[in-house]
């Protein structure tokens, strides 16, 4: 059934090279917008807060107000607390957004999320045996351990997909992934069966909040996501080629099995940042693409972009939304996500338009 | 009348009735039915008590002494037989939406039967003064709402089986971050006794679940075997099967239906075991070949994956381990050996 419609797909979406086809127009017109979605939830993740620093004298404090910018308080609360959160919600989205694209792209498989290459279970494992058998407790050195797990389990998944004759194929790439992530969650269950005090940290750490992150969390982040997103930012133009099939992609020149290990290995670098700051998140990872390609058609570039910015702008809003939905107290992001995300996701399914776009990936 | 057996086939033929064997899936089913025996006995004999081959032997003909006849036949033996059930159960599930939707990573779990159950059971921890898990029917009572959702909102089952599992996900994380916001509110050690069970575990699962079960397999897997035969049909498109004269939207439907009922039993009664549903089919599939869905090799293969991972479950460890953690622990890097393996001795992916 999918078949048919792929092939349907792709020669509408290579036809008119030289004329603005309705789908690009559309897309552009989707990106406009996203933008500035995304520039008014930055602006209001500034704004909106607990405590008693008023979306008012906030904004009196970024338009330059002396007597806003004198109050040492509201710096406090806008500088070294909202500005990380909000820059934290983007890196993270803007992580998830592209590595789900390019692992979904890849693996040529739509239900491709981002947990699939083990950074995730890897992540939540070596959280777990750092708060069992290394004692660690501090946020920042949790986010280490999230870190280097999550990146230690994808490289494993990679090293095995990457092995044996039918090197980086898509569904060796898919069931190594599901196959090892599988038993990370088991050990990290085994280990938690046996320890109390490790589960209640854990209980916490997985369902991911993005309050307390500080600048000094992120910038050693920043230079690894931005090597992935350069190496998904390559990516782009092999990748629409693998969607012609393998052998179309080899016939112009490109090598599909090495196209997969460089997406893999920036799915690792991006996700690993992700799940380091907000905890293990695979569902946008899954959401982002599937709304990008709903609307960019069979473009990669395109898909790649629109991808970041939905997933960027779900982030901030699920975030301003986990301050402010049972104040004083906070909502743990991940719950908000699903909240938000979920009814999107079945929405964009739904719409007749949307729902074979899917497929075509 | 010429001969027309596929040449990879054997036909029994009584009087007007045939029967199609394919041959390849039959010695797959030969090999793994006496499998399943062994796994039945080293289920029975695997214990955390230390009970003695002989011992464990006269349990199980009943002429050992009281106290162990009761342990063997009332508690394990039941045990056993309900965990090769719950492993065929999600194996045929996990087989009928991956061939649903032509798509190895669609698992029953996808269409909201998990996070349903899990919905369900919390609720139930949360609703209840003593902190307690309720009664087993309510995970599949939640599994069954969950899927029910899942199909209403993506407006039916027919055409679009993807369009169920994209929505399906949808849901199910809607479910699950209500499970993870109730449980937030909870206590430690209510939040301890769910996580157990939501990681999978037959502790404790005997007759009294296993009757209603077994009839529900009586009547559900006669019907996947039927489906499945039916869905062999999906390699040709739409038209193709109504020109066969097979109606696909319906088989598509009852598929959905029936792989939700089964994975629902199943994780009622055993919890969310992970990786059996998406693993069985897989192995299944190694052995029957490409071009059947092999309903009955997924359930013979997920009964063995949960009998052998209770039973070393049993043994394994100090403590007992939930069958859930043995079956992702371990049945990873089986399936990867498994496909590994067979891709030497083939040469194929």
């Amino acid at each position: 059934m999918w078949k048919v419609q792929e092939i349907r797909g792709r020669t509408t979406g290579s036809r008119n090279v030289r004329h603005p086809s309705p789908e690009a127009r559309r897309a552009s017109w989707a990106a406009a917008g996203l933008v500035v979605v995304f520039l008014g939830l930055a602006l209001l993740s500034l704004l909106i807060g607990t405590g008693n620093s008023s979306p008012a004298r906030a904004w009196g404090y970024l338009t330059g107000d002396p007597a806003a910018r004198a109050d040492t308080q509201l710096r406090l609360a806008l500088l070294d607390v909202r500005l990380p959160r909000t820059l934290a919600a983007v890196l993270v989205g803007v992580c998830l957004g592209t590595s789900g694209c390019l692992l979904q792209a890849a693996t040529r498989n739509p239900l491709a999320e981002t947990g699939l290459l083990g950074v995730n279970s890897g992540a939540a494992f070596a959280v777990v045996l750092g708060l069992t058998f290394f004692g660690v407790t501090s946020s920042a050195a949790l986010l280490v351990w999230a870190l280097v797990g999550g990146m230690a389990a994808s490289a494993v998944v990679l090293l095995l997909a990457a092995s044996g004759r039918a090197a980086g194929s898509p569904l060796r790439l898919v069931l190594a992934g599901s196959a090892l992530g599988a038993t990370f969650h088991g050990l990290t269950a085994y280990v938690l069966l046996g320890t109390q005090s490790t589960f209640d940290t854990y209980r916490y750490w997985t369902i991911g909040s993005l309050a307390g992150v500080e600048i000094s969390d992120l910038l050693p982040l920043l230079p690894l996501a931005a090597a992935g997103l350069l190496a998904a930012l390559g990516c782009a133009r092999p990748l629409s080629a693998l969607g012609l099939g393998d052998d179309s992609a080899r016939s112009l020149g490109h090598h599909p099995g090495r196209i997969r290990l460089v997406v893999a290995g920036a799915v690792s670098l991006l996700v690993g940042c992700a799940v380091a700051v907000a905890g293990p998140i695979a569902f946008l990872g899954l959401l982002a693409p599937y709304a990008a390609r709903a609307v960019a058609g069979a473009r990669m570039a395109v898909q790649l972009a629109l991808s970041a910015l939905i997933a960027a702008d779900i982030m901030l809003l699920a975030d301003i939304l986990a301050r402010v939905v049972i104040r004083p107290w906070e909502t743990p992001v991940s719950v908000l996500l699903a909240f938000v995300g979920g009814p999107l996701l079945i929405w964009i399914a739904r719409s007749s338009r949307l729902s074979t776009a899917g497929a075509s990936a | 009348m010429t001969d027309v057996t596929p040449p990879d086939s054997v036909v029994l033929r009584t009087g007007t009735l045939s029967w199609l064997f394919p041959r390849r899936s039959a010695r797959a089913a030969a090999f793994l039915v006496p499998l399943a025996a062994v796994l039945i006995c080293c289920g029975v004999l695997a214990s955390s008590t230390g009970m003695s081959l002989s011992q464990t032997v006269s349990g199980l003909l009943g002429t050992g002494d009281p106290g162990t006849v009761m342990i063997v036949q009332e508690f394990r033996l039941p045990r056993v037989l309900v965990g090769l059930m719950v492993g065929a159960a999600l194996g045929v599930s996990g087989c009928l939406t991956q061939t649903l939707a032509g798509n190895r990573l669609a698992t029953p779990d996808l269409v909201g039967v998990n996070e349903g159950a899990t919905a369900a059971v919390v609720a139930s921890v949360a609703g209840s003064a003593t902190g307690m898990v309720g009664d087993w029917w309510l995970g599949p009572l939640g599994a069954v709402a969950a899927a029910a959702v899942v199909v209403l909102c993506a407006g039916g089952a027919g055409a679009a089986g993807y369009r169920v599992l994209v929505v399906g996900i949808g849901v199910s994380t809607f479910l699950g971050a209500v499970s993870d916001l109730i449980m937030s509110r909870e206590n430690d050690n209510t939040a301890g006794g769910v996580f157990l069970w939501a990681v999978g575990s037959l502790n404790g699962r005997d007759g009294g679940v296993g009757v209603p079960l077994s009839l529900a397999l009586l009547f559900l897997l006669p019907l996947a075997l039927a489906v499945g035969h039916r869905l062999q049909l999906l390699r040709f498109d739409d038209d193709m099967a109504a020109s066969l004269g097979v109606d696909l939207r319906r088989v598509r439907a009852a598929a959905l239906a029936v792989a939700v009922a089964l994975a629902g039993l199943a994780v009622g009664v055993g919890g969310p075991i992970a990786f059996v549903a998406l693993a069985a089919p897989v192995l299944a599939q190694r052995l029957a070949g490409p071009t059947r869905v092999p309903v009955i090799g997924s359930a013979l293969a997920g009964a063995a994956l949960i009998a052998a991972a209770d039973a070393l479950g049993r043994v394994i460890a100090p403590v007992e381990l939930p069958v859930g953690v043995v079956t992702s622990v371990l049945g990873g890097p089986f399936l990867l050996w498994v496909l590994f393996r067979t891709e030497r001795t083939t040469g194929k992916a």
